[in-house]
């Protein structure tokens, strides 16, 4: 069966995709306190040289995330 | 009572998001006259200042460490819930002032809609407006007015615009609170919620509904609260089915709902973001290749700058303490008191002294990447390397640090939010070789590496001093490697930053950055340095019964019998008396232990006098091979008459019993190994003691240090002899 979501670790280089929710309730109540909200878009700028971070654009502001972080963050697909 | 409360310096706080230029407006207000304390409870330190209204009245200007939220995820946040949940608090502030970024409006809202709802007064201070009014943002500062019930100021920290307004504005709400009405609230709590807050205002008597859900939520860690308190609190989420992490969430989302619909209507964008040179820069800076590279390349750079440029400084202290020292003298006479007072006291200052130039420079580096937003990209190219050793991204900023001085560095953990990987950062920063061990190194490095090129290029001299800085790095890692195994905590991690955009540095925020730092130094370490200094003078003065008298009439005899002149005799007199003294029977009765290391005893009360200082051990070999007094400053970094002596006089000195030289390149490269490795400052003890709360792990840090320091230069030396 297909997945109804991707993460942010699925997005290509420059892609971009909706903000369904965030899986984890400790990750969500820091994430969402930075700003990146269910409805918003998230871009995929780049990932760190040795792997295992996430450089992304969260309307306007940029922030990195590790592996987990980017991953518990559900997008649509 | 009631009149020393009227009596009180009034408090004002600044609160805001990381990256909202809160520290410029700080810096701004308060300048030079800027403290900071310790928190009780959180190991936090809290950074306060005076500020002066238009009227000429003063207050105390408190600046909180950026958060997004009352729910914190660091040791820095939770000081701002801690405070803002507790009206008893020695920081709770009479009035606050919210700095926000206007350019980013929307999401920096979140904490002050929550200071709303606890009823505290507030101003909301919409900073970076220039920034504001380049890109074209239109604000209708009105409406917010309106829709958010506060007064609101626009300013710009880094232009200094509209500050005495801000000032006039705050000296107001300071005279007439003007809170929200007790029965708004910007978040709607729930049913239950309600339930719990009415539960908490009957336990705990707390009116305000909001700070009673807080209590509820920190309840297990929030510093104020007794251990009944605590128990209250507990059973009434159990009661109740409170889920905290689910409750913040919520709350969390139901405020943006709120209040982002405000934003929009009062703040109009221009059609988009223009594509802008972070954007540009970074695509190098954080590149996959380039990054690192360029990374190791600033790096490079800095040590450069710091060898090539805090010489001169250093010397020039190195010699004014000098010729003080000789005034002292000679105004003074000799005796014990001019020995203490010089041997004592002004080399312990120098020894502080001397290292601020570099530590200055380093720190002044620093704080320009930090300023610029360079350090943030660090953090991000480093998560994974750093959290491999049990560290995280933000610890390679301590790293970094620790190698101008350990002390100020371990302070810079605070903005890690894991508690185990904080430790980790703070126990294995001191084994980046910091300034002060550089001057053994070379010292050590000139004595016993030929200055001879390898494959042509490096000189083998620096190639050795680049690997003792290897050296460090490596211990380091391991050693966080190995702390992560040990210990295994599952407490949430968080790498989560925000990469602000690339800006000019504010030169006022460096420049009070870097005396801060400073500050940080003399004043922590540098006591500390003082009274060890003191503390080994009297030991290296005073022996055992008439041991210190006999062994300089005995000097004196041997030096009329060997027709000394004056300066000789008074040479060999200080080295008899120095061999009789409590510290150099402490180093005798110390040789079997560090002799299979390849020292002898005069080595090893130069090991004892580095607690004061690292560098006290060329100084303190200096006597002990008996060099002229006339010959120089050893610590001079140069090739110099005085380095040539004593290294001449190290290699003609052999074991009393089996007549082999001390000194060979193995008894070098092992001292080499054991510096690099061993824990000798107590001053970062004591700050490790402070930052952990506990003696437990400085003493772990001391003894695992030592074990280490010894085991490797041990090895060292068996590989060379």
């Amino acid at each position: 069966m297909q997945r109804r979501y991707r993460t942010i670790p699925d997005l290509k280089i420059n892609e971009s995709a909706c903000t369904i929710s965030i899986s984890d309730a400790a990750l969500a109540c820091k994430l969402t306190a930075m700003g990146v909200l269910p409805g918003t878009r998230i871009e995929m700028v780049r990932t760190s040289p040795f792997g295992n971070a996430y450089y992304v654009k969260v309307d306007g502001i940029r922030i990195a995330l590790r592996e987990e972080e980017a991953a518990s963050i559900l997008l649509e697909v | 009572m009631m009149s020393k409360e009227a009596d009180r310096m009034l408090r004002v706080a600044l609160v805001g998001n990381p990256n909202s230029g809160k520290s410029t407006v700080f810096n701004l207000l308060t300048g030079l006259r800027q403290q900071t304390g310790n928190f009780p409870g959180v190991t936090v330190e809290i950074k306060t200042g005076r500020m002066r209204f238009p009227s000429g009245k003063e207050a105390t200007l408190i600046d909180f460490p950026g958060t997004y939220s009352l729910y914190p995820t660091s040791s820095d946040e939770k000081l701002v819930t801690a405070v803002m949940s507790n009206p008893e608090d020695a920081f709770f502030p009479d009035a606050l002032v919210y700095i926000a970024d206007v350019t980013h409006l929307e999401r920096h809202l979140l904490l002050l809609t929550q200071i709303i709802d606890l009823h505290l007064p507030v101003i909301l201070a919409l900073n970076m407006s220039d920034t504001a009014q380049e890109m074209g943002i239109k604000v209708n500062t009105a409406k917010l007015m309106d829709q958010l019930g506060i007064p609101i100021v626009s300013i710009s920290g880094r232009k200094e615009d509209n500050i005495q307004k801000l000032l006039s504005e705050v000296e107001k709400i300071l005279k007439t609170p003007t809170r929200t009405a007790d029965n708004v609230f910007f978040y709607k709590l729930s049913d239950s919620q309600k339930q719990i807050a009415d539960a908490v205002r009957h336990n705990l008597g707390i009116e305000n509904p909001y700070r009673a859900l807080l209590l509820v939520h920190h309840g297990d860690w929030l510093p104020f609260l007794h251990k009944q308190q605590r128990e209250v609190l507990r059973t009434i989420a159990e009661t109740k089915d409170f889920q905290s992490l689910r409750a913040q969430v919520d709350e969390t989302l139901d405020r943006y709902d709120r209040f982002v619909p405000i934003v929009r209507d009062a703040i109009q964008h221009p059609p988009a973001f223009p594509s802008t040179a972070t954007d540009r820069l970074d695509a190098v800076l954080t590149h996959r290749l380039w990054g690192p590279f360029i990374f190791a390349a600033v790096m490079l750079l800095i040590f450069q700058a710091i060898f090539d440029w805090s010489g001169y400084p250093m010397d020039a202290i190195e010699s004014g303490f000098g010729i003080l020292s000789e005034g002292v003298q000679s105004i003074l006479g000799e005796g014990w008191f001019t020995e203490l007072l010089t041997d004592g006291i002004l080399a312990g200052l120098s020894g502080i002294l001397v290292f601020v130039p570099q530590i200055a420079l380093l720190f002044l580096l620093i704080a320009i990447l930090e300023e610029v937003g360079y350090m943030a990209r660090v953090v991000f190219m480093f998560d994974k390397t750093m959290r491999r050793f049990g560290m995280n991204g933000r610890s390679v900023i301590s790293l970094i640090s620790g190698s101008a001085c350990a002390v100020p560095a371990i302070m810079s953990s605070r903005t890690i939010g894991n508690w185990q990987e904080r430790l980790i950062t703070v126990m294995v920063t001191p084994f980046i070789s910091c300034s002060a061990r550089i001057p053994v190194y070379l010292v050590l490095i000139g004595l016993a590496v030929p200055a001879v090129k390898v494959g042509g290029v490096l000189s083998a001299q620096t190639l050795v001093f680049g690997s003792m800085y290897a050296l460090g790095v490596i211990a380091a890692l391991l050693s966080g490697w190995a702390m992560k195994k040990w210990l295994r905590t599952r407490e949430p991690s968080f790498l989560a930053i925000e990469l602000p955009e690339y800006r000019m540095p504010h030169w006022k925020n460096v420049w009070l950055s870097v005396w801060e730092k400073v500050v940080a130094f003399v004043a922590g370490a540098g006591k500390i340095i003082l009274v060890v200094s003191i503390v080994l003078w009297a030991l290296s003065r005073f022996g055992p019964g008439n041991a210190i008298l006999e062994a300089t009439q005995q000097a004196h005899k041997e030096a009329v019998e060997m027709q000394l002149d004056s300066n000789q005799t008074g040479d060999l007199v200080q080295q008899r008396r120095l061999e009789a003294s409590f510290a150099g029977k402490m180093g005798k009765s110390f040789e079997p232990v560090i002799r299979p290391l390849g020292y002898d005893w005069k080595i090893g009360i130069a090991l004892l006098t580095s607690f004061a200082a690292r560098e006290v051990f060329t100084g303190t070999l200096a006597v002990l091979y008996n060099m002229g007094s006339e010959e120089g400053d050893i610590n001079n970094r140069d090739e110099n008459a005085a380095k040539a002596t004593l290294r001449s006089k190290m290699k003609t000195e052999t074991f009393s019993d089996t007549g082999q030289p001390v000194y060979s390149l193995a008894t070098a490269l092992s001292l080499l190994v054991f510096y690099a490795l061993a824990m000798q400052c107590f001053s970062t003890l004591a700050v490790v003691r402070r930052e952990t709360g506990s003696w437990k792990w400085a003493a772990l840090q001391f003894f695992a240090m030592s074990l280490l320091a010894y085991f490797g230069a041990w090895t060292v030396y068996q590989i060379f002899s």
